[in-house]
């Protein structure tokens, strides 16, 4: 009996490996590994929608949060570079060249909107598509506003009379995120891109050409800026979180959250439907006009030069940006903002909200991309000592400097 | 004609030896010693971990770490020691004194043992999550019950208190192993040399501090060996916790070494530092063995 379901076994083992020999000639396996789980079902069902469209490949898709880079380091290392893999848009690319196709050629290229090829772009090369473009500002209630009896601030020094009568009218004017590293360098862009040429900026600093305290707007407004939320902020900045975030402002504690963007609008909802929700820029200044939302995208997939589907990959990456399902499937399936040009908008209210005022002031340059996460980690950490009271302003600009050089130096 | 028979005796016990460690001793080797000798020599090497080729800069990495003065390795170096040495005194202290009390014959001794074994069974990673919630939203609501203001601080937002926090939660997760321990060793005293104190006339506290505490001798010296290097590897719970903020003020050796090769793409110079922590951990768990063997040797 043994012996038969070995032989079984064999035979079977045996027509498998012939089955699939036979057929691997016009078959191709694309291994997807990125990040953003958020979007798993939505894009399952753009890889079910491609299998009709070149039934012959298969997408093999993974995704994780947690620590993706460290996990895609080691796929990498083991020799197992997924055909398509993500990372950080702008200057993270320099770390991954070795790995990633330019496809300035292809058709998806041309398809992205210039805000998200920008810092898609290694000179000449494009070497990435995003899976959402994205908005970045203040999120805020505008039932608070409304019964204080004012309109979102524009500048710094209404923002300071307005948080004195939100809180008068017993709510907390910010809920910060202080606890996150990320919500500092969303929060911070937008100071530096009101300093100018944001990318010239943050390159001369990283050069040792100038300090923060040539740039006031960095080194007094930003500075101020986070004085003054943490004065009218949460009780225990340094412990909220993004969940805590989302908690404060959805239940109707907080009028305003810090760093954050189109992506927490669900959350806000799901916590309360019937939220106001409200979005706008940074009071970076005195000048209206320098109340800016952020526009762009901070993530960049990137396709694998060695891939041995190569030509697989990039058509499915073209009829991803460029079919019509493709470009739907940003606005209906997923929810996005569309990176590629001619998409309709979803119904969501920070991209609603967020295209009026991008056509009425126009909106910023992702400037976080200028930096490394790595540094941003590390400028995250130094602000936090600054906010717990351990370092003075002084000190955390000559240890953010310090970072930056020492991190995103020519390496 | 004795002799042979002992010499193959002692072969068959030799492959017998060597056939049951083998496969235990290939999985050692495939994890740990072949990473090693792989750490060393990306120590020796500048490679962000991403590039095809690592290139060869000798001791480079090392001269950073000892010249330029890594001020954050040396803090994070700081912070475990001292994470180190109160958690030995705590653990053991608390273990020793809670397995005295359980090893007591009363009712719910059995199940008091399972409560306090219960969070070492535990993932750190949710015993981590699971206080951090309590730290934050459960204090919160304490605080609007009680109105104390022991609740209302920051016990994970402020660096003096979070490295309390993280010390806490670290000796609450583990003291249940270390009870078990001690219990294991209470239970090897004899009886015997406990009554004769006691018909010698010595007090419970004299019985205690002269006859268990000084028999106990084994179990005190592995206990504290397993929580020196438990101590000094501590990262899970301070990732959960606090990811090593807040301001940086919880970073352990280990979490900064994952920092140095994984966040700041700096895999060289990460395992440069982890060489260097290694031989500090050898010298120290050497010289805890070597006073409690020769205090072994007394009692």
């Amino acid at each position: 009996m043994k012996k038969f379901i070995a032989m079984l076994l064999m035979v079977s083992m045996m027509l498998t490996m012939i089955s699939t020999a036979a057929f691997a000639d016009d078959s191709a396996e694309i291994y997807m590994f990125i990040n953003s789980p958020e979007y798993a079902d939505a894009v399952e069902e753009l890889i079910a929608a491609y299998k009709e469209v070149a039934p012959n490949v298969t997408i093999n898709y993974e995704t994780t949060q947690n620590d993706y880079p460290t996990l895609l380091k080691t796929k990498i290392n083991a020799g197992e570079c997924p055909d398509i893999f993500a990372t950080t848009s702008g200057k993270e690319i320099v770390s991954y060249l070795d790995y990633s196709y330019d496809f300035s050629a292809e058709a998806a290229a041309a398809a992205m909107t210039d805000p998200v090829k920008s810092v898609m772009m290694y000179g000449e090369e494009v070497h990435g598509f995003p899976i959402k473009g994205n908005y970045f500002g203040i999120i805020y209630n505008k039932a608070i506003f409304e019964e204080v009896g004012l309109e979102f601030p524009t500048t710094f020094s209404e923002l300071e009379k307005a948080c004195e009568a939100i809180s008068a009218a017993g709510y907390t004017p910010f809920s910060t995120g202080f606890a996150e590293w990320w919500v500092y360098k969303h929060v911070m862009q937008h100071f530096v891109n009101a300093a100018g040429d944001s990318e010239a900026i943050v390159n001369s600093i990283v050069a040792g050409e100038s300090t923060i305290s040539d740039h006031p707007m960095i080194y007094d407004n930003f500075f101020n800026f986070i004085d003054l939320v943490v004065k009218y902020g949460d009780a225990k900045p340094l412990e909220c979180d993004l969940a805590g975030e989302e908690a404060a402002i959805g239940t109707g504690k907080a009028a305003m959250i810090l760093g954050q963007g189109a992506w927490v609008e669900d959350d806000i909802l799901a916590i309360d439907d019937a939220f106001q929700l409200g979005f706008n820029g940074y009071p970076v200044s005195e000048d209206p006009a320098d109340c800016m939302i952020i526009a762009g995208s901070d993530q960049a997939l990137r396709i694998n030069k060695d891939s041995a589907v190569l030509q697989d990959v990039l058509d499915f990456v073209n009829w991803w940006y460029t079919s019509d399902y493709g470009k739907a499937w940003f606005t209906n399936v997923a929810g996005v903002i569309p990176p590629v040009v001619d998409a309709a908008a979803p119904d969501k209210e920070v991209v609603k909200q967020g295209q009026v005022l991008e056509a009425e002031k126009g909106a910023g340059a992702v400037s976080i991309v200028y930096s490394t996460d790595s540094f941003h980690e590390a400028c995250g950490v130094i602000l936090q000592s600054y906010i717990g009271g351990n370092v003075t302003k002084d000190e955390a600009c000559a240890q953010i400097e310090a970072k930056w050089m020492d991190l995103d130096g020519t390496k | 004609m004795r002799r042979n028979n002992k010499s193959a005796i002692s072969q068959n016990a030799l492959k017998e030896t060597l056939l049951f460690t083998l496969p235990a001793l290939i999985c050692v080797i495939i994890v740990i010693y072949i990473p090693f000798v792989m750490a060393g020599y990306y120590s020796l090497t500048e490679w962000n971990g991403i590039s095809k080729t690592p290139i060869f800069i000798g001791l480079e990495n090392f001269k950073t770490i000892f010249s330029s003065g890594s001020p954050e390795f040396l803090n994070a170096i700081a912070f475990t020691g001292k994470y180190t040495m109160l958690f030995v005194v705590f653990t053991n202290i608390f273990a020793l004194g809670i397995a005295v009390a359980l090893s007591k014959k009363f009712r719910l001794a059995n199940f008091l043992r399972g409560m306090f074994f219960v969070p070492y069974i535990m993932s750190m990673i949710i015993v981590g999550f699971i206080w951090k919630f309590i730290f934050t939203q459960g204090f919160e609501k304490l605080y609007e019950f009680t109105g104390w203001n022991i609740w209302a601080l920051s016990w994970l937002g402020d660096d003096k208190l979070a490295f309390w926090s993280v010390l806490f939660v670290g000796v609450w997760q583990s003291l249940g192993f270390y009870i078990v321990l001690y219990i294991a060793g209470l239970k090897s005293v004899s009886t015997e040399v406990l009554e004769a104190a006691s018909i010698d006339g010595a007090t419970g506290s004299q019985c205690f501090f002269r006859v268990t505490l000084p028999l106990l001798g084994p179990s005190i010296t592995t206990c504290i060996f397993m929580a020196v290097t438990n101590s000094l590897k501590v990262f899970d719970i301070i990732q959960a916790l606090t990811k090593g903020g807040p301001g940086g003020s919880t970073y352990s050796a280990t979490l900064d070494i994952y920092r140095e090769a994984f966040q700041n793409n700096r895999y060289g110079l990460g395992s440069a530092k982890a060489l260097v922590y290694f031989v500090l951990v050898l010298i120290l768990t050497q010289l805890v063995l070597k006073i409690f063997e020769r205090r072994d040797v007394d009692l």
